[in-house]
């Protein structure tokens, strides 16, 4: 890999896609990340697992971060939707901070987290009903919603009825049914099947095409991270420390062709160059004893 | 063409496969075989003579000069003691043969009050075999004349008995002593009756089992009996003896649960409750509810309030502690995904822990319902013994054993039934837990089958719902 292409090459944009991020940049910043540091005290003195971490989120941009294992991915998406505090730091939201979990980040959670008393309709309804929405007008909405995410012909199932990947989708359109300012979603299609991942990867697009959102969006997956975002956030695992933020100089719209394009891999091998040294360096520690016997090589 | 290689391979099931499921029929078969079986071993233990009947159960009784122990029909020995019991009995008869055979039956022989009386004796002893072989009715087992009577009958052969027959033995003493009697008088006469003393009849008896296992067929004859016997002036009925228990039984597990269950929930949604509150219900729960009795006794006096108060101490502790449980184990991935839709606090306890938690928590309440029916026992002894308690307390004593099953069994059904139709409602409760999908046992089959068969009625009449009526899965 390393002889057929430079790790430097993601660099090289071409106009359309140098316009499209001067013209994002243009936007205003949505989420702000300023010097954010989170520890854990433990029995053995505090780890750190998040070390002056800052960046910024523009209008309608979708964002990626991903990192190796343990890099504290999950402690910061837990931090900006506010269901752990950090331990200095600020997040702002449109210029405000914030603090405690609100409708105004929506969150979209790896595991399943339908209610399961509540039938898909009643699920998506949720949000508006906490902040004392009622009546026909929200049931209506909510069905516009369910539409979006295709599922108009199981409102009325319940979600143990449903498939992992139409779950998920019914967890977006309930995120978003609160019209959030930004969708957190944290590695929302890890646990799917990789068909479904790849259907439910383009059906976020379409969604996040046609909507006002801002998407900041948590994998450790190199395909999807390309293939999804206009940045890509990568940590460092041990503390977790912003490595870099690669701007995907893959043209869009994306469709799955792109995967095999120059830029695409490109992007790929950049991030790995990123992320391989430190799990490349785990893998050569382990002593490997020979069983087969000498000369049946297969290298 | 069908191809001969696509025919379907029979298809062999094994019976023993780890974690197999077995098809419908044969669990089916197993569910009836697992009732049937206890019932089986009952019967044959009972009814096969070779098998098991260490004791003896009497037909035919009789006393021993200088022997306290007094043995009447119907009464149980040990197989050991019966025949040195009938021999005791034949050595006594030895010595008096000679004097019955050469007696005067004119003369009045010495002490004649004393044996007259004894000789009355042995003339009932007939009574319990006339009654067996419907001679006589249990209300004529002291009517001397009729009994006489059979003597003779007997005696010289005219009507012999059948069920049981009488031993050769036997027939022998009755001409014996119908010889001598019928001198005296040929029909009774209290004050013509012999004075030498008669012979006895040797003990007869079958193989039984003791007292304690009566066979099915008495216990069925003995249920119907009390159950269908009206009240009287100082006894309840059957029936109000049964709704007394279940007064009691429900009444302190509906009082423990509807303190206990809001306990429980707090405890399990805020640590605050549950540091405050579970340590000391933990070690409440240690001492045993009876040890109570009394001071519920002395607080709230008799009646049925202290012992609705025992089986509340007994359930509530544990009840408490089974439901913060159930609570914390409601996962907190639903609690975060509320919070990050808006849901405050009190929402999340409302909207989310509550309604998360029902299906879980109507199964506990189940469970410990179970536990509410073993302290119903001691809660009915406590003060003034009361209910289907007291009745078995009472029979046991007079070892009526026969009629103790029928109320064990009947409590071992009402919470057998309870617990079998709370369970079949709670796929009707709870359509959206997985289990409601699945395929319930025979039993709930048999009890939902009238709530379905409404719904099913009511659909009918009511425009199609696709989505009550199809269970749609997989990807759109």
């Amino acid at each position: 890999m390393q002889t057929l292409v430079d790790h430097l090459s993601y660099r090289e944009q071409s106009d359309a896609v140098r316009s499209r991020f001067e013209a994002m940049k243009q936007r205003p910043v949505v989420l702000s990340v300023r010097n954010l540091y989170k520890t854990f005290p433990t029995p053995g003195g505090s780890v750190t697992a998040l070390k002056d971490v800052s960046f910024d989120v523009y209008r309608r941009e979708f964002m990626c971060v991903i990192g190796p294992s343990g890099c504290g991915k999950s402690t910061l998406i837990r931090i900006l939707a506010g269901l752990e505090d950090s331990s200095a730091g600020q997040v702002l939201l449109d210029g405000n901070p914030v603090s405690g979990p609100g409708p105004d980040r929506g969150m979209v959670f790896q595991s399943y987290t339908l209610f399961p008393w509540l039938t898909v309709k009643q699920n998506v309804m949720f949000g508006p009903r906490m902040a004392g929405q009622k009546g026909a007008a929200v049931e209506g909405e909510a069905r516009q919603w369910i539409d979006l995410v295709g599922l108009s012909r199981f409102e009325n199932s319940y979600p143990h009825q449903l498939s992992g990947g139409m779950k998920q989708r019914v967890a977006i359109a309930r995120a978003l049914a609160n019209r959030p300012r930004i969708l957190l979603m944290d590695e929302p299609f890890g646990a799917l099947d990789a068909q479904t991942r790849c259907q439910m990867q383009s059906y976020l697009l379409q969604i996040w095409k046609n909507l006002d959102i801002t998407i900041l969006f948590i994998t450790h997956d190199l395909d999807e991270a390309a293939y999804l975002s206009d940045r890509i956030l990568v940590l460092k695992a041990n503390p977790g420390e912003v490595n870099e933020i690669i701007e995907v100089p893959v043209p869009r719209p994306r469709t799955p062709a792109q995967f095999v394009s120059p830029e695409f891999i490109a992007t790929k091998y950049r991030i790995d160059h990123l992320i391989h040294p430190e799990t490349a360096a785990e893998t050569d520690s382990i002593p490997f004893p020979r069983m087969t016997v000498a000369g049946d090589d297969v290298e | 063409m069908k191809s001969d290689l696509i025919r379907e391979k029979p298809q062999r099931e094994p019976w023993f496969a780890a974690r197999r499921d077995l098809s419908p029929r044969r669990a089916s078969l197993l569910t009836l075989l697992s009732f049937a079986l206890p019932l089986l071993v009952w019967s044959a233990v009972s009814y096969l003579p070779f098998l098991w009947h260490p004791d003896m159960e009497l037909q035919i009784s009789a006393d021993r000069e200088n022997v306290t122990t007094v043995y009447v029909a119907g009464d149980r020995m040990s197989q050991d003691f019966f025949p040195e019991f009938q021999e005791s009995v034949r050595q006594q008869n030895k010595a008096l043969e000679a004097a019955l055979a050469s007696f005067d039956p004119a003369a009045e022989a010495p002490n004649g009050a004393s044996v007259r009386r004894a000789n009355k004796k042995i003339l009932r002893h007939l009574a319990p075999l006339l009654i067996s072989n419907g001679w006589i009715t249990e209300k004529q087992a002291k009517d001397d004349a009729i009994i006489y009577d059979a003597w003779g009958r007997i005696a010289t052969g005219a009507k012999l008995p059948t069920r049981p027959r009488l031993s050769d033995e036997n027939l022998a003493i009755a001409a014996i002593n119908w010889s001598a009697m019928s001198k005296v008088s040929p029909t009774y006469a209290s004050d013509r009756f012999i004075s030498v003393p008669l012979l006895s009849l040797v003990p007869q008896g079958r193989s039984a089992n003791p007292d304690y296992l009566p066979a099915p067929h008495e216990v069925v004859i003995t249920g119907i009996k009390d159950f269908t016997a009206p009240p009287e002036a100082e006894r309840p009925s059957m029936w109000q003896r049964v709704g007394h228990s279940i007064r009691i039984v429900f009444g302190g597990f509906l009082l423990a649960a509807l303190v206990g269950v809001p306990i429980g929930v707090l405890c399990g949604t805020y640590p605050v409750f549950s540091k405050l509150i579970e340590p000391f219900t933990d070690f409440f729960r240690y001492m045993p509810a009876p040890t109570f009795s009394t001071l519920l006794v002395a607080i709230f006096l008799a009646n049925d309030a202290p012992k609705v108060a025992l089986v509340f101490v007994g359930t509530i502790f544990q009840l408490i502690l089974v439901v913060s449980n159930t609570t914390r184990r409601l996962e907190m991935p639903l609690l975060e995904a509320a919070q990050t839709l808006g849901a405050k606090q009190r929402q999340l306890l409302t909207h989310v822990v509550i309604p998360g938690i029902l299906p879980n928590l109507y199964n506990d309440l189940r469970i410990l319902l179970g536990w509410a029916w073993t302290w119903l026992v001691i809660a009915e002894l406590v003060g003034v013994k009361s209910g289907l308690t007291e009745f078995i307390e009472t029979q046991g004593r007079w070892r009526n054993f026969d009629s103790v099953y029928p109320v064990i069994i009947l409590i071992g059904l009402i919470g057998f039934f309870t617990d079998q139709i709370l369970s079949a409602f709670s796929r009707i409760f709870f359509p959206w837990t997985a289990e409601a999908g699945g395929k319930p046992n025979p039993i709930v089959r048999a009890i939902l089958f009238i709530p379905r068969w409404f719904r099913d009625a009511a659909a009918e009449r009511i425009p199609y719902r696709p989505e009550t009526r199809t269970r749609q899965t997989g990807e759109a």
